[in-house]
């Protein structure tokens, strides 16, 4: 009797980890999407009076219990308003009504307190200087103003360019950067992951073990390895040797011998090789054999099996290899440190310009965007509002991703299940 | 009209009477070479890493000899970002993998398993921005919270199991049934920590291996779950069914028939997990502070091989000594995963062997 109280005292206590692993990631999710769209959400300004009798207009932007971090107005440079106040010090802080905010262009926050026409000379003043992106009252707002505000700026940031300092404006640049880059990787391994899957499939003995180990191999090796190889052997191997060959005239300025979009597709396309292979492989693993031996049978050769038959069977599986491999390089950073991928890239890789896609120019990455605004700016604090909405869209673009495939892949599955009964 | 089966296109016996013999025969064999060039750009590019390191390295000009001392250093670092986040991974992922393949209801299970694939798709730059600008300097007060629910939470689900525990149809929604429990501990240790005036332990540093081993833990923890989770889930039904008629619960049929059986499978999941935790790049450069400091404090930072490799790679010159000692931390990098992943293989195959052939007999 003892015995059962204690095996379901450990069943709870095995129950209660597995819910320490679904609490954790959900509150992963929700925190980093509603970091990122809080980032974007007006704030509220506060008039905040200190124990000397100073008082200061300003926007809360963070509190640890100790200290606030305090936004205020910035009127010369950017990241200037930021200060940090000992909570004890604090004697009052209130929300007044008429307090407004001019956003510029630089990302830059202007500050004030008066009526509309108070509003008005200072917008007359700053925007003498600066690009005026938003003028709004922010403590006025009411729920449809605020989100209609929230809605501009997430279009704002969605579908325009970065400023020139990249800590302001959107990330369309890194967005079409990133787009480009896993379009142009699959298109580079799916062929090869198809047929190395279908080598697995169809051969037995010692050439399929062999390749089955490297697939198994080649997932377990750290990606960033992948970006040494892309810099050493693609960059400074293959494409300097492109360069000597056919941009002779160019020289010393690399073309292919630089970082670029090409390179970082190729080494992508290695690194996402084995789950495009592993992905097809178990889709035609799952075809009946039923239909293979029912086509052998009626005298088509195994050549004719596969490209009519089990390659249209496994059309599905084939398309969850491709979005899986697409999640995996959307979400891969440290490799393309290494080919190409830069903070702030003079010109897109995708242009107007004939050939219109230019493999060997740099581009820009909404991960490495994430980590450039948090970690690499030189005042990380002002960054990371910034990183959490990159982060964001991240985040929502490799969730799609893989709740697409698996809702493939459940496809398929019933598919089969219909032809087997 | 007859179609195909499965994709329901229109399909014509003409079609493959058409053909001629000859062309038949070209056809096929135009596509077995394709389907061997695939193979073998797989191959290719297996041994393209190798190959290209170790001639790099070997055809180096390089006056200045290896500096050891410093790939030591990375070479601990990394060992102990990868205890920290082991000891996070292991224990969660086997638990999560038993409780799923043995006890769990079937319709959670089937919830289960791709939400923990959505936390494997969740780019490790995001888990390393959480860890580095969020936890961070959360952890540096509350380390000492930390220690006590790590103790605390699962004594007192052991607890609480001991006390309201009754076997019941409905252990396999537990998970869900005992979260309100679990976030009352939570919060209620962080209520009690947030009452103490000064913190007990305070690391030397914000970014250091504990907070690297907490974001490393939460990657690796999926594809450890996963690989564990196969291993039980592949020992045949009729031996754990066997046990149950011999009169055993649930928990001796864990633990005295599955476990036993596939647990050369978690030992699999273990090396697996080390070989991710090792190489795992972002997370590492964002929340270690990427200082070269040895020892084994986990309240201290580190700085990794992979850290160190995509921090001086972008700005080292080719054929420079320092571009010579990033290659050889690669090296180093690949060997070790390498090695370990070849272990999990042949370890997880031996498994399917065996279990294969118990099932058969």
């Amino acid at each position: 009797m003892n015995g059962t109280r204690a095996a379901t005292a450990a069943t709870w206590m095995l129950g209660g980890l597995v819910g320490l692993c679904i609490a954790t990631m959900l509150g992963l999710l929700f925190f980093t999407l509603g970091s990122g769209l809080a980032s974007l959400r007006p704030g509220t300004l506060e008039r905040i009076t200190l124990a000397d009798g100073s008082s200061r207009l300003a926007e809360v932007v963070a509190d640890d219990g100790n200290a606030l971090l305090l936004r205020t107005s910035e009127t010369r440079r950017l990241g200037e308003g930021y200060e940090r106040v000992r909570r004890g010090d604090v004697v009052a802080r209130r929300a007044p009504v008429d307090a407004f905010m001019i956003g510029l262009g630089d990302g830059r926050r202007v500050l004030g307190i008066g009526d509309d026409a108070a509003l008005a000379a200072a917008v007359g003043s700053v925007g003498a200087l600066a690009r005026v992106v938003e003028v709004l009252r922010p403590n006025a707002l009411g729920a449809f103003e605020g989100a209609g505000i929230f809605l501009r700026r997430l279009a704002r940031f969605v579908a325009t360019p970065p400023d020139a300092s990249n800590l302001a404006g959107g990330v369309l640049p890194a967005l079409v950067g990133t787009v480009t880059l896993v379009l142009l990787m699959s298109v580079l391994v799916m062929p090869f992951g198809v047929a190395a899957a279908v080598y697995l499939h169809e051969r037995r003995g010692v050439g399929a073990r062999i390749v089955r180990t490297a697939i198994d191999t080649l997932a377990g090796v750290p990606a960033i390895v992948y970006g040494v190889l892309g810099l050493g052997l693609f960059v400074h191997g293959i494409g300097a040797g492109i360069d000597r060959w056919f941009y002779a005239d160019r020289l010393p300025v690399p073309t292919f011998g630089g970082g670029g979009l090409l390179w970082a597709a190729l080494t992508l396309a290695l690194l996402t090789l084995p789950v495009v292979v592993v992905s097809v492989e178990q889709g035609l693993a799952r075809i009946p054999s039923s239909l293979r031996d029912g086509s052998l049978a009626l005298g088509a050769t195994r050549e004719e099996t596969l490209w009519r038959l089990l390659l249209p069977a496994a059309r599905p599986a084939v398309l969850t290899g491709f979005v899986l491999a697409i999640a995996r390089a959307a979400g891969s950073v440290a490799p393309l440190m290494l080919v190409g991928m830069v903070k702030l890239a003079p010109a897109s890789p995708l242009d107007g310009a004939f050939p219109y896609l230019h493999p060997s120019r740099q581009f820009m990455h909404l991960g490495f965007a994430v980590y450039d605004a948090a970690l690499a700016s030189p005042d990380a604090i002002r960054g990371v509002p910034r990183a959490y909405a990159c982060a964001m869209l991240l985040v929502c673009v490799v969730i799609v991703l893989n709740l697409s495939a698996i809702l493939l892949r459940n496809r398929l599955r019933d598919r089969y299940r219909a032809l087997e009964s | 009209m007859p179609v195909n089966p499965v994709t329901c296109d229109p399909l014509s016996s003409s079609d493959l009477l058409r053909a001629s013999a000859r062309r038949r025969y070209w056809r096929g064999r135009v596509q077995r070479v394709l389907v061997a060039a695939g193979a073998s750009f797989v191959l290719l590019g297996l041994f393209a890493i190798p190959v290209y390191l170790v001639a790099a390295v070997a055809a180096s000009r390089a006056s200045a000899g290896v500096d050891w001392a410093h790939l030591g250093l990375l070479f601990a670092g990394s060992l102990r970002a990868t205890a920290c986040a082991i000891a996070v991974a292991l224990p969660l992922g086997f638990a999560t993998a038993m409780f799923s393949a043995h006890f769990c209801a079937p319709r959670l299970r089937a919830w289960l398993k791709p939400a923990l694939e959505m936390l494997e798709a969740v780019p490790t730059v995001v888990l390393g921005l959480v860890a580095a600008t969020s936890f961070a300097p959360w952890l540096k007060s509350h380390v000492a919270t930390l220690l006590a629910l790590l103790v605390a939470l699962p004594a007192l689900l052991l607890a609480a199991g001991f006390a309201f525990g009754r076997p019941s149809r409905h252990d396999g929604w537990l998970p869900l049934s005992v979260l309100p429990l679990l976030c009352a501990i939570v919060a209620f240790g962080l209520w009690l920590s947030s009452r103490a005036q000064a913190p007990w332990i305070v690391p030397a540093s914000p970014w250091n291996a504990t907070l690297v081993g907490l974001a490393l833990g939460v990657a690796a923890l999926p594809l450890v779950f996963s690989v564990a989770e196969d291993a039980l889930f592949l020992v045949p039904r009729e031996q754990t069914q066997a046990a149950f008629a011999l009169g055993a619960t649930r928990w001796q049929a864990l633990t005295t028939v599955v476990l036993p059986a596939a647990g050369a499978g978690l030992f699999a999941a273990a090396l697996l997990g080390i070989a991710r935790c090792f190489g795992e790049t972002m997370i590492v450069l964002m929340a270690s502070g990427n200082t070269a400091i040895g020892g084994f404090d986990p309240l201290i930072g580190l700085r990794s091989l992979g850290a160190d490799i995509a921090l001086g790679m972008p700005d080292a010159a080719p054929a420079s000594a320092v571009w010579r000692d990033l290659l050889v931390a690669t090296l180093a990098l690949l060997a070790s995963t390498v090695l370990l992943s070849l272990a999990a293989g042949f370890v997880r195959a031996r498994l399917q062997r065996r279990l294969h052939a118990g099932a058969a007999a």
